[in-house]
């Protein structure tokens, strides 16, 4: 069966991006989905930096073709029963700076045919060039991170319109980060659905908010995953009630309920 | 996108200030009073037209001697060297190959023809994403949120699934903390009331039998007060024959009761679209398709997913445990386009 694909993006950097990517890898995990989280920012790979965990996986091996999938992610264990799967670039090792959309459909072709997972989170790049949004148009969903900053807007837009393009149809997913509270998370989404409303004629859906929280900078500092370091913070309640969403929509493992 | 904001003293100002500084064609996106007693106004601009992606140009067939060596020379040696490919094969949209996968999963002739125009007019180059684009102009995925969900009511053909659709629903609401109800209505038959009484035991679930449309009522409004999830199965019975469909209506009339249609993804397709339609004038507002396990082909499956009523969910396997999705218009068209699961 294929894995339930989900990317997360952005346009613009430091929207958080990252950091809900392994989140919700985190919470999904616990819903007992078997997730690959795959770390497509191909220039500059941080989700093992965020875990705090030194060895990311041999992405360069897979796309080049010398590594097995199973070979190139590492387990991230996220509690005593729990775990997920990364595959990364290591950090800092900048590999695929100029690798373009021919690594990334490698990488996509990969995904597609994995069959021992549930889901597939994908952490797409910043920008919003070929490759990323070649990730973007084969995913089943595609959650587009807006903040309060009037340029996430802008790029959140044009993210919007590329994926329109790419797509014909789909639009993404709309999740606000760091607002103050839910009538400014919906406010923030309805300037871009009125935007891609007027412009584009086309509606994205939104799915959420995660609240501004002061835990969140602190567990990225400390390199713990902010599900681990805080599990009852706003935000990470947040990040919970939206992985249960997004699972709600997927095939559940027979280990879930613990019958046949 | 141009995005600029304006302060203004009132509406007014600021809509003149918008149109001065960015021209007719801005919209407001955002306003909002601020503290000063003025208010904010947000504005963007932009190309209203929106271009699909132009395919790139065919590389110009040519068939001199020297190309044909200098192609075959560098295939060799790209071999001998074993250096990855550039890029894997995508399949490039062709509207005959598309045709051929529409028609090989026995896809309605009609909306075979309509889904391959329309794939064509997306100017997509890729095949899976061309498909895609078609198929959502005619699908609606609409999932079934268990957590807020009243009462199901399953109507459809008999050896649909309505019963393991039945226990999938109680079990998806138990794992979202549910308190459920499992429901044999008047008229399903000796082997399934036995079959929901087992699934209510290991799903720790309520268990009742409706004789009439008036008990069912009350066991629906007393349950909704509770807050408890009732699920109702029903036998099956084909919904487009008038005399059975009479009965059925009395149910799907009770408030609080969602219907929902089941097809199997077995039937031919036609069928299916039959069924489907046949459904939504019984009041069904959403459908759940059975069988895509069994099913080798998917015709009946996107047949059922094109009508108009919304898509909830598909079910791959008769057990429990193996629940629920909800495709999307891409992961339909990736199943209609896997060479792996063709029929030959």
């Amino acid at each position: 069966m294929n894995p339930r694909i989900t990317a997360i993006g952005s346009g613009k950097g430091g929207t958080g991006k990252t950091l809900i990517a392994v989140s919700l890898a985190h919470a999904l995990s616990h819903q007992n989905e078997r997730v690959l989280l795959c770390d497509a920012d191909l220039g500059l790979s941080n989700a093992g930096v965020h875990l705090g965990i030194k060895e990311g996986g041999d992405l360069a091996g897979l796309i080049a073709g010398r590594t097995a999938m199973k070979n190139a992610v590492v387990t991230v264990a996220c509690g005593p029963h729990h775990s997920f799967d990364l595959l990364a670039a290591p950090p800092g090792a900048g590999t695929f700076a100029n690798a373009g959309e021919a690594a990334a459909m490698t990488l996509i072709a990969a995904i597609e045919g994995v069959r021992n997972y549930d889901r597939v989170l994908i952490d797409l790049g910043a920008g919003v060039d070929a490759a990323v949004m070649s990730f973007a148009a084969r995913a089943d969903e595609t959650l587009l991170v807006l903040t309060p900053d009037p340029a996430s807007l802008t790029d959140a837009y044009a993210f919007t319109k590329l994926m329109l393009r790419k797509t014909g149809a789909r639009a993404p997913q709309v999740l606000v980060n760091m607002a103050l509270n839910g009538t400014e998370g919906r406010r923030i989404a309805d300037t871009l659905l009125a935007a891609s409303q007027s412009f584009l004629r086309a509606v994205p859906d939104y799915v959420g908010y995660i609240p501004y929280d002061a835990r969140v900078p602190d567990a990225v500092r400390r390199q713990s995953p902010l599900l681990s370091a805080y599990p009852q913070t706003p935000a990470s309640l947040a990040i919970d009630a939206l992985a249960r969403k997004l699972h709600s929509v997927i095939n559940m493992p027979a280990s879930a309920i613990g019958l046949r | 996108m141009q995005l600029r904001t304006f302060l203004a003293r009132d509406m007014k100002e600021a809509l003149s200030n918008v149109r001065a500084d960015m021209g007719p064609n801005a919209v407001i996106i955002a306003s909002e009073k601020s503290k000063s007693g003025g208010v904010m106004v947000r504005a963007a601009l932009d190309e209203a037209d929106i271009e699909p992606e132009a395919a790139p140009p065919e590389p110009v067939e040519t068939s001199s001697v020297a190309d044909f060596e200098t192609h075959y020379r560098d295939g060799l040696m790209r071999r001998l060297r074993n250096a990855p490919s550039e890029a894997p094969a995508r399949a490039r949209f062709d509207r005959t190959e598309l045709m051929a996968a529409l028609h090989r999963h026995r896809t309605p002739d009609s909306l075979a023809h309509a889904l391959a125009e329309d794939a064509n007019k997306a100017q997509l180059t890729d095949m899976t994403l061309a498909l895609a684009c078609a198929i959502d102009k005619r699908m609606r995925p609409g999932p079934i949120d268990l957590t807020t969900a009243s009462a199901l009511l399953l109507v459809g053909p008999n050896g649909a699934g309505k019963t393991a659709v039945a226990a999938k629903l109680a079990a998806h609401a138990r794992l979202n903390d549910r308190r459920i109800t499992l429901v044999a209505a008047d008229s399903a038959g000796a082997g399934a009331v036995a079959r929901l009484e087992t699934f209510a035991k290991h799903l720790d679930a309520g268990m009742a039998i409706a004789e009439t449309a008036p008990d069912l009522q009350k066991l629906v409004i007393d349950c909704v007060s509770k807050k408890t999830l009732v699920v109702i199965d029903t036998a099956g019975f084909d919904p487009r024959d008038g005399k059975a469909r009479s009965a059925f209506a009395a149910l799907s009339q009770i408030a609080h009761v969602e219907t929902l249609g089941v097809v199997s993804a077995l039937n031919d397709a036609e069928e299916a679209a039959e069924i489907g339609a046949a459904l939504k004038t019984l009041g069904a507002r959403r459908l759940i398709v059975t069988g895509l396990d069994l099913a080798r082909r998917a015709g009946a499956l996107l047949a059922a997913a094109t009508q108009d009523l919304p898509l909830a969910h598909v079910t791959r396997s008769p057990f429990v445990a193996s629940g629920l999705e909800s495709p999307t218009s891409l992961s339909i068209a990736r199943l209609l386009l896997d060479e792996n699961r063709s029929t030959q």
